[in-house]
């Protein structure tokens, strides 16, 4: 009895807290230190508060709330200059609103939310190509590029379907489905040549050559490499190595001595047959381990006297090959000779697995009259089975990812996705492409779903190597080194910047994202570590000494110089302009990726800065310190370039320096909550003590990728479930990754609400 | 009853040896045609699209009438000066901001060629249909292509494209429907295959056997697709309705190719990879363009040359700084004149595709005097954002249409649609308004 008149009591003293709590904590701050500027006749930055004194809009405003929760919390609110609420409200203010979320959230019905069907952007194509027939297709040479939405590629409602698409897709089936039955009428050999004489090869180092080649038949090839000059008689032979993408496909010892053979000019080669695939590539020839070349000083390097050195490659082919075709034989599992059930076993296998659940009998038995119709045209029976395939690639199924509700009109039906759909979803999310064998049984089996057995999965897929996907995928877009293709640095100003560079600064990053994963690390290694992967190319970038070789390996650092994804070059190089640094970009960048709390975009006719000037006339600093004397400028630069000026120690593509021209950097600045940083060290320190803020925004991060779509509202108490969780153990990243498998929207879906446009509520997001 | 028998154009590209020229004979007229008493002559349109605004200083003359002396910008124009007419005052209302915010960038791409101003998202995207699709829509039966869509700049590959605008508004000009922008191709290497095809060895019967497959296909994964569509939410199912939409597409194209079985000798080897050079890279889709306007594999192009936002760098001539940041020059002189050095760099590069188009004959005239061709931007001026007086060249007669050679400047405000309207009514498109227009453009034609 008094338990229960406790209970009622306490009931009726949190109600009446409420409105309570919001007299006494948030309208006196906000009356008090808001709406001077923010009232219905000054509307700074667009914003009137006036209506926000009422306590009844933290339920019904709750996206505005939060917005100005975030602001108030920063200390970006109210701007310098403007009297500011003493410490103690300000908590008491955050500690109500937050807590009437929580409550708010609590008293929601959980919304799963739903996924529109997603068509595989390029390299979940690509991928999944290769998983299902073994054959190597660069999705994104052929078809048009896939657009982006929420900062990544595999968004369900931007990945559209034109009809220049279409075609693509029907092209490539048959090209795809002909190279697996092995069916691709090989042309008569012909020769192409890589020479500097010709412009069409690239000296990499003394030691190393490059050519780009299309090989436009899977086939064997001839490949001859010709090494002008010739070493002292009693100089060793060394190790010619020849790679494609990266990949080391052959290697052979050469000598170097001079050969008893009178030429006018030495020269020798060497020459092997290789089976390449289709698709265009970077072939590499070079030595390896080539101890000679130390000795010799660089005068004499493309002096044939003094020194051998890989000169030239030429590719001859196709001829037929002799490799065994793994993928024809996958797909032959029985001898189609043998009738007509072969053909349907072989054609029902496939479906299968490009359908990534069992087809249907109605589904196997069209493909199995289609593949008739090559009968009927003269052609055989494996000509059938080609053709059944190409259906399959072109069709919906295949090219998208559809899941299906009982109720698709229901709003209010909430259901988790069947096992093969979750299998699907896992397997795109972890690996950006279709599921295997084993995880297709698991779902068959009907206990995916399972909490262990779902565990167990997630465990053996990470630790496949496709879980690389990951890293390339979601790290390359969020983090968006991506970018690094495509960005050109002034290479007048960057002298050190070319190919190599760019390539190895990728690696570390990606390297250093799958190592933060793969032993579950802390998330505040992305934004301070004692570690990072480097080759010595980059070694030598860095200053890090006693680095050798051009295999990447994790080191120790000594310094703080480095460390951290901020300290990257990779990240440090696409914030930057092509021609310098930019604070503000920078800034921009941190808000962006690693706060979560992007700024709003800049009014138009917003002045840049005089490049010409920076390092010159005057500092970068005092130029964009007179562009926040505008108030309305300062508003959000005053975060962002004090963000981005505690990196300027780091170039426009990332080398450590003291001066920028004639002025020295300075790297110290205070944010607009007051903390104080003097280098970039320090600055790093109080970004890794925002910790909540970093953990959020890598969770919302993560959770768009894995879903396919933007976040709503609704999914608000699932991310502060998760990221509340994480916390008590100091937020390993590994279990990011389950906890958003094991999530509400990741495991359900619900029915489409009819007569709104799906619009509205994205919009909100998007504004965010 | 019509009997006479007309001769495919086309006839005279089979076993044409290097470069393609077509003359443009009587005999080639259809009968049908003739017998309707006005002789088809087609007509072509493009659209070249350059981002980030021009230096208006450089680029807008003083006087109105025929064109004299020509603005910097336009010099390299000089030898075609009496090829094309210089449009002033014409606008996009629906690129501004309209309580919208900022994403200037982002929405006069988007609106460039719809005329809508597009849904501010990061995601559902949402524009109009291009009127060079509702023109494509009409005129594109007649031509193997319904329109072709070209580009030279990758689009981004992560970060946000313009302030909380998808990127899907600035990697497209031409939209097929609302939600469904049409891609542009970049590589020179798939244009070509797209135009002369992959498969120019095959024989006629194994092209008939690869038709009657291709159909049987898409009859098959149709039926998928409807299956399919009948258990989805809406969101879904429109999904599946542009994927059927697109099918439908193909379908109609194998349906052409087997009415016209020629082959277009391209006159060129085929390219491989993108060219690192900018001029390179321009000349070889503009070249590849010219015989498809030639051999009549489509009628309407449009090219965007880069992307709304673009920090290309023009190293070609000497310019590393990003083209974008160099726009916002806050009115200082030394970045305003690399902005001209760009944009007159670009302009170089028209004039190389429009001398080509006025070299190759046909009939009496050439393929420029049949062609509406217009070189353009989404802003003028890309420091402030603005959207008025927008910097439109049209070079080409439309087929003795056109009265070319001046500067004809409009009322302020008056719609860029108009100039819509009259081009579409040029290629045979009769409708009464499109976007924000207000009635055709005046004083273009000869009257």
């Amino acid at each position: 009895m008094w338990l229960l008149l406790i209970f009622v009591i306490s009931i009726t003293a949190s109600l009446a807290a409420d409105n309570n709590g919001f007299q006494n904590t948030v309208r006196p701050v906000i009356v008090k230190n808001c709406v001077a500027c923010h009232n219905p006749s000054l509307t700074s930055g667009g914003v009137n508060l006036v209506p926000f004194t009422n306590g009844g809009t933290v339920v019904s405003e709750r996206a505005a709330w939060e917005k100005i929760l975030r602001k108030i919390e920063s200390g970006e609110m109210p701007p310098k200059g403007v009297p500011r609420p003493d410490p103690a409200a300000v908590d008491a203010l955050v500690h109500f609103l937050n807590a009437e979320f929580d409550k708010a959230d609590r008293s929601l019905a959980p919304d799963p939310g739903r996924v529109t069907a997603r068509r595989l952007n390029r390299t979940e194509y690509s991928n999944t190509i290769r998983d299902l027939l073994g054959i190597e297709f660069h999705a994104d040479e052929d078809f048009p590029s896939d657009d982006l939405g929420e900062g990544f590629d595999n968004i369900a409602d931007v990945l559209s379907i034109s009809p220049l698409l279409m075609e693509k897709y029907v092209a490539a089936a048959e090209r795809i489905a002909a190279r697996a039955i092995g069916n691709v009428p090989l042309p008569k050999p012909v020769t192409a040549s890589y020479d500097p004489k010709d412009h069409n090869l690239r000296r990499v180092d003394v030691d190393t050559i490059e050519a780009v080649h299309r090989i436009d038949f899977d086939g064997d090839y001839d490949v001859l490499i010709g090494l002008p000059g010739a070493r002292s008689a009693d100089s060793p032979p060394v190790r010619l190595a020849f790679w494609m993408d990266g990949k080391l496909l052959h290697q052979v010892t050469t000598e170097t001595k001079p050969s008893n053979l009178v030429y006018f000019s030495p020269f020798s080669e060497e020459h092997f047959r290789l089976s390449l695939p289709e698709g265009e590539h970077t072939f590499r020839a070079g030595f390896l381990d080539d101890t000679f070349i130390k000795t010799l000083p660089e005068k004499d390097y493309y002096r044939s006297a003094k020194n051998k050195y890989p000169g030239t490659i030429t590719i001859t082919g196709p001829f037929a090959s002799t490799a065994e075709r793994t993928g024809r034989k996958q797909i032959l599992v029985c001898d189609p000779q043998s009738g007509n059930d072969c053909v349907a076993r072989i054609i029902s296998t496939l479906a299968r697995r490009a359908y990534r659940r069992p087809p249907t009998k109605a589904e196997v038995d069209a493909l199995v009259r289609l593949s008739t119709t090559a009968k009927q045209q003269g052609e055989g029976v494996e000509e059938g089975i080609q053709l059944a395939l190409e259906a399959m690639l072109v069709s919906p199924n295949f090219l998208f990812r559809i899941e299906r509700d009982p109720s698709p009109t229901d709003v209010a039906r909430v259901h988790r996705v069947d096992d093969f759909e979750l299998a699907t979803r896992l397997s795109y999310f972890l690996w950006s492409s279709m599921p295997d064998e084993e995880l297709l049984r698991t779902a068959e089996s009907g206990i995916l779903h399972d909490p262990g057995t779902l565990d167990a999965q997630i465990k053996r897929m990470l630790a496949d190597p496709r879980s690389a996907a990951l890293a390339e995928n979601f790290a390359g877009q969020w983090l968006e080194i991506r970018n690094l293709d495509s960005i050109k640095p002034d290479p007048d100003r960057f002298v050190r910047w070319g190919p190599e560079l760019k390539t190895a600064m990728k690696t570390e990053t990606l390297m250093f994202f799958s190592y933060v994963l793969q032993q579950n690390r802390p998330l505040s290694d992305f934004l301070d570590a004692r570690y990072t992967f480097v080759n010595e190319r980059l070694a030598k970038f860095y200053g890090i000494p006693g680095v050798t070789g051009p295999e990447f390996r994790r080191i120790e650092l000594a310094t703080d110089q480095r460390g951290g994804i901020l300290t990257q070059a990779s990240v440090l190089t696409v914030s930057s302009y092509p021609t310098r640094t930019s604070p503000t970009i920078r800034g921009k960048y941190l808000l962006n990726n690693i706060l979560g709390t992007p700024p709003p975009p800049p009014p138009p006719d917003v002045p840049a800065l005089d490049a010409s000037k920076v390092g010159s006339e005057v500092s970068l600093r005092k130029q964009l310190e007179e562009h926040r004397n505008n108030a309305v400028c300062a508003s959000c630069h005053s975060k962002m370039d004090v963000l981005g000026f505690g990196l300027e120690n780091y170039n426009g593509i990332g080398k450590w320096r003291t001066v920028d021209g004639k002025f020295p950097i300075d790297s110290s600045g205070t944010l607009p909550g007051g903390k104080s940083f003097a280098t970039p060290a320090e600055l790093k320190q109080i970004l890794a003590a925002q910790m909540p803020e970093f953990a959020r925004c890598v969770t919302e991060k993560m959770m768009v990728y894995a879903l396919g779509r933007g976040l709503q509202p609704y999914d608000g108490s699932t991310i502060r479930g998760i990221d509340e969780r994480l916390q008590k153990d100091n937020y390993p990243f590994r279990n990011l990754i389950y906890e958003i498998v094991h999530s509400l929207p990741f495991q359900s879906r619900r029915g489409e609400l009819v007569t709104s446009k799906p619009s509205a509520a994205a919009k909100e997001t998007a504004k965010r | 009853m019509i009997t006479r028998k007309a001769l495919p154009r086309r006839t005279f590209l089979r076993g044409a040896g290097a470069a393609v020229a077509i003359p443009f004979l009587d005999s080639m007229v259809p009968a049908m045609a003739s017998a309707a008493s006005t002789p088809e002559k087609p007509i072509r349109m493009a659209f070249v699209y350059v981002p980030n605004g021009i230096d208006m200083r450089n680029w807008n003359p003083a006087y109105e009438g025929p064109l004299q002396q020509l603005p910097r910008i336009l010099k390299p124009l000089e030898p075609f000066k009496q090829d094309f007419n210089l449009l002033g005052n014409l606008t996009h209302n629906a690129g501004r901001a309209l309580l919208d915010g900022a994403g200037d960038h982002g929405r006069c791409c988007a609106s460039y060629l719809t005329g809508i101003q597009p849904r501010k998202t990061m995601v559902d995207i949402k524009a109009g249909v291009s009127f060079d699709q509702v023109v494509a829509n009409q005129v594109g039966a007649k031509t193997r292509f319904k329109s072709l869509e070209i580009g030279m700049e990758d689009s981004r590959q992560a970060g946000d494209c313009d302030s909380g605008y998808s990127c899907a508004y600035t990697n497209n000009l031409a939209w097929r429907s609302d939600t469904q922008p049409l891609p542009p191709i970049l590589n020179p290497r798939a244009l070509f295959e797209r135009l002369f095809g992959a498969d120019a060895g095959l024989t006629p019967e194994a092209r008939k056997r690869r038709n009657v497959y291709r159909r049987s296909i898409l009859d098959l994964v149709s039926a998928d697709a409807r299956n399919l569509a009948s258990g989805l939410g809406p969101t879904d199912q429109h999904k599946l309705d542009e994927y059927l939409s697109s099918i439908r597409e193909i379908e109609l194209q194998i349906e052409r190719t087997e009415n016209d079985n020629t082959q277009v000798t391209p006159g060129m080897e085929k390219p491989y990879g993108i060219p690192a050079d900018f001029a390179e890279h321009f000349k070889l889709m503009t070249n590849m363009i010219t015989v498809a306007f030639q051999a009549d594999l489509t009628r309407v192009v449009t090219f965007l040359v880069t992307h709304e936002g673009t920090s290309r760098a023009y190293r070609e001539i000497g310019i590393p700084d990003g083209h974008h940041p160099l726009t916002h020059h806050r009115n200082q002189e030394a970045l305003m004149e690399k902005v001209a050095q760009i944009n007159t760099y670009h302009v170089v590069q028209f004039a190389g595709w429009i001398e080509k188009l006025k070299a190759s004959k046909e009939g009496d005239s050439n393929l420029l005097d049949n062609s509406m061709i217009v070189y353009g931007a989404g802003l003028s001026d890309g420091n402030r954002h603005l959207h008025e007086d927008l910097p439109t060249l049209v070079a080409g007669r439309a087929g003795s249409y056109f009265k070319t050679g001046r500067r004809i400047v409009y009322r302020r405000e008056t719609p860029m649609c108009n100039l819509f309207l009259t081009m579409m009514d040029r290629m045979g498109v009769h409708t009464e308004d499109f976007g924000d227009s207000t009635g055709p453009l005046e004083g273009l034609d000869l009257a």
